[in-house]
């Protein structure tokens, strides 16, 4: 079974993390990972540096800036990655933009990513239809859960659609905003979890923008299985290195 | 006999026939009226003789012959074999191989027509493929073609054959949406062409040229048109809407609505009235005498350097704050590389009272401080994008997070044929207004609405998009787009997309563009802040690939030498991006009596300083 879909069947709050492979230094792909392993982490997002992430806040595109700086390509995250199944046993997405992917090859893309054990992909602007459409069956022959994402103002009739297309989880974006840029959930935030939540969907719902600390965390699992810390994991990573993962992980999730 | 033959002939259709078929309320009497150069004149014959057939062919200068009656393949061998005779050349001192191929390309086509009833045998359509260039399919009626009744076109799915038709017989107004669902069925991948008659009379003979003009132009768009975008906004492979899903919503919205909006009567009429009142439009199509002279051909200058706000920008701005406030919104955003769109969208927001808010790279900014000024006196706030190379591509990426984080009252006005769809195909149809005028313009000067090339710059390629318009799906009007080769197409700094392009994702758009191998969307460079986009529209990179469009990229020396050149001939200031279509006449050898338009896009105000610059002024 697709190693994300055992961990979400665990009884508990799922934490994951999202961090820009080579970043603050090439190397640094691979010790992160160790950190957050012995951290205790659920489902590790890897992102795939992109020079035009337009989903993305200011947190985020300055460390895919500097990634890319560092020399990061996906060749090298390839490489970096080779023998990441020794140590490492968490749930491994790679999150990126669709075009590195596609310069790549899609199938060449998704094979290696078998090949190394990523379990699934996470590509904002691959939209649904296309997917359907062109690589629904690439990704289905090489065993990749492809996870899309809902926002607030996605139609309960599209959130039907997309959870008949997904077979891990759904992202579920908590306000209309690009990654790290709103502070804090309020009512609406609330409503809307729950409102999904009611909906009885056969996908877990994980939610990710705008969680930071023990309080968001707790508020976006109320209703949800788990939640995705992105830009302030950057902002950790920006201030220490991989170092001291374990401290940030226990001030979310005591 | 058709009585009004040239008014039909100036709707642009490809073959006109001509009934030589005695017993016909419209046989053909008298002489042959003046055509258009590219329309195919086919002789409409019932059994008549091969001798007959080849008299009317020579007498008329048939391109093609239609066979209505029970002709046999012996008699399509026989009749081909004739057609196909060299013609007796009078001087045949020079009969080189060239000229021989150019006889054979150009002997007169032969049509077989068959008249199609529920129990047609299609297998005997086998006897004639190799003696016919088309077959025709008709109605079984009465007469030889003519009855005015439409047969049943889904007995074509099983068509046995891969020699194209023509379809005939009863095609009318009223049966629009099934020839349209014909048309997009696999029973019409053979399908060449429309034949249209009786049902677009008023009497026998005489045509009702506002419905045919009326029924050309929409079964032309979009499914018999393949450089128009398709209903997912695909130009061949280049196009549709990669979008993260926070933009789906508004993306979707624009899409169900667009074209129901811009076909309302009141957008219409608001739209009309605001590009003739306030725009300035039409926007003259000037003959340039000496520039004429001094490349020896016949050039006309669109000049859409006279619009308000000194460029063609303006088209689009005025369309979509329409769009904007009928579909609700209350605040507009842009981006602006050299701020020409963010003018043209500040002006609009000005103009109807809406919130304004503009992107632009921060060192776009510094470079482009008198349209900032401008920006800012119409009232819009300027906002300076900090990310990757801080230009036009950043201030697009941070206009794009702007609608993710405004997704309810915001609309953002795409300021080229650039995005996900239904953008390019929006921006270019509201950019339509140029070719528009230009067929009814020349119409006037040269008594024909197609000229032999259009030439237009091509950033984004929005000016281009509006000068190609009309013309797309007419293969006989030459469309060149050209890009901004900078510094050289090889030097690395550069512009020409088409040339260095791979085909990518870039704002939502599948498209070409300038990429590391790894997929990395680089930095492009020109001496035109307006051409330095790193993508090209998916329209123009169809064109590209197509081979529909011939693609020039101009250097930065020979732009600035050609607007100079401009300027001195004809008194006329280009912008830098339109100097760079004026740079094509050196490049590219015109024919003295072809009939060039040059698609003007802006004025040179805005340059100034770089061609003080430049040029040392």
């Amino acid at each position: 079974m697709n190693r994300i879909v055992s961990k979400l069947k665990e009884n508990k709050k799922i934490l994951s993390l999202y961090f820009t492979a080579g970043y603050p230094n090439l190397a640094d792909t691979l010790p992160t990972l160790k950190q957050m392993e012995a951290a205790d982490v659920d489902l590790v997002e890897i992102g795939l540096p992109f020079s035009d992430p337009l989903a993305d806040g200011p947190t985020i595109q300055n460390s895919s800036t500097q990634a890319l700086n560092n020399g990061m390509t996906t060749q090298k995250l390839f490489e970096q990655l080779a023998g990441v199944r020794e140590h490492i046993n968490m749930p491994l997405i790679i999150m990126g933009y669709f075009n590195p992917v596609l310069q790549y090859g899609v199938d060449a893309f998704c094979a290696q990513c078998a090949q190394i054990g990523i379990d699934g992909l996470i590509l904002p602007d691959l939209p649904l239809e296309e997917y359907q459409e062109h690589y629904q069956p690439i990704f289905e022959k090489y065993g990749l859960a492809n996870i899309f994402l809902i926002t607030p103002q996605t139609s309960d009739a599209r959130i039907r659609q997309i959870d008949a297309a997904s077979n891990a989880f759904i992202y579920m974006v908590s306000t209309a905003s690009v990654t790290g840029s709103k502070s804090g959930f309020g009512p609406e935030q609330t409503t809307y979890f729950k409102r999904v939540s009611d909906m009885g969907l056969k996908n877990p719902l994980i939610v990710g923008f705008g969680i930071k600390d023990q309080e968001t965390f707790d508020t976006a699992t109320e209703y949800t299985q788990g939640a995705i810390i992105g830009s302030a994991c950057i902002k950790h990573l920006t201030e220490n290195g991989p170092q001291g993962i374990d401290t940030f992980v226990k001030s979310v999730r005591p | 006999m058709n009585r009004n033959t040239a008014e039909v002939d100036a709707l642009a259709a490809d073959y006109l026939g001509f009934i030589f078929w005695e017993p016909s309320k419209r046989a053909f009497q008298g002489k042959m009226p003046v055509l258009a150069p590219n329309t195919k004149k086919i002789g409409v014959f019932v059994d008549a003789s091969i001798k007959e057939v080849l008299q009317k062919t020579t007498e008329f200068d048939l391109d093609g012959v239609q066979l209505h009656g029970s002709e046999s393949p012996e008699y399509c061998a026989s009749l081909r074999q004739e057609l196909t005779q060299p013609k007796k050349v009078e001087s045949d001192v020079r009969l080189s191989a060239v000229s021989a191929d150019r006889q054979a390309v150009e002997a007169p086509v032969i049509i077989k027509a068959f008249a199609v009833g529920s129990t047609f045998d299609f297998s005997i359509l086998k006897a004639f493929e190799a003696h016919t260039d088309y077959f025709l399919f008709d109605t079984k009626g009465k007469l030889p073609g003519g009855n005015g009744a439409a047969f049943d076109w889904t007995l074509l799915q099983d068509y046995p054959s891969t020699t194209p038709f023509f379809l005939s017989g009863g095609i009318g107004p009223e049966n629009l949406t099934n020839i349209q669902e014909f048309l997009a069925s696999p029973a019409a991948a053979h399908c060449h062409a429309l034949d249209l008659n009786s049902k677009f009379e008023t009497a026998p003979g005489l045509k009702d040229t506002q419905a045919l003009e009326a029924f050309i132009t929409i079964i032309r768009t979009p499914n018999m048109q393949t450089y128009h975008a398709d209903e997912n906004g695909y130009y061949g492979e280049f196009g549709g809407a990669y979008i993260p899903e926070m933009l789906y919503p508004n993306v979707a919205e624009l899409k169900a609505k667009y074209l129901e909006i811009m076909a309302e009567p009141s957008f219409q009429e608001e739209f009309q009235q605001l590009l003739k009142d306030y725009v300035g439009r039409p926007s003259p199509l000037y003959f340039a005498k000496r520039l004429s002279e001094r490349y020896n051909t016949k050039i006309y200058l669109k000049r859409e350097d006279l619009n308000h706000t000194g460029a063609h920008k303006v088209n689009n701005t005025i369309g979509q704050i329409l769009m904007a406030k009928r579909l609700g919104k209350k605040r507009i955003i842009a981006e602006t590389g050299a701020g020409q769109h963010g003018v043209a969208t500040a002006t609009v927001c000005a103009l109807m009272g809406m919130e304004c808010i503009v992107y632009m790279g921060e060192i776009d900014i510094a470079r482009q401080a008198p349209n900032v000024a401008r920006m800012k006196m119409l009232g819009a706030t300027v906002v300076p994008a900090l990310s990757g190379s801080r230009t036009l591509k950043d201030a697009t990426n941070e206009a794009i997070r702007d609608w993710i984080n405004n997704p309810i009252d915001t609309h953002y006005i795409i300021g080229s044929v650039v995005g996900p769809h239904p953008y390019p195909d929006m921006v270019a149809r509201f950019q339509a207004v140029i070719s528009e005028e230009i067929e009814w313009q020349l119409l006037e000067k040269e008594g024909r609405k197609n000229p032999d090339y259009v030439i237009a710059c091509v950033g984004g390629g929005s000016n281009a998009a509006g000068a190609f318009y009309q013309y797309l799906d007419r293969p006989e009007v030459g469309i060149i787009a050209v890009e901004a080769a900078g510094k050289g197409v090889d030097s690395g700094e550069s512009a020409a997309t088409s040339a260095l392009g791979k085909v990518g994702i870039i704002h939502g758009s599948k498209t070409l563009l300038m990429q590391t191998p790894d997929g990395q969307i680089t930095e492009p460079y020109s001496i035109s802040a307006g051409l330095d986009y790193p993508g090209v529209g998916p329209m123009h990179a169809h064109l590209f690939q197509s081979g529909r469009g011939e693609f020039i990229s101009i250097t930065d020396a020979d732009a600035m030498k050609a607007g100079l050149e401009l300027c001195e001939l004809e008194g006329i200031i280009p912008a830098i991006e339109s100097s760079h279509a004026f740079a094509v006449l050196e490049k590219k050898q015109f024919k003295p009596d072809d009939v060039v338009v040059i698609n003007l896009s802006g004025r040179g105000d805005k340059d100034l300083n770089t061609y003080i610059d430049y040029f040392k002024l």
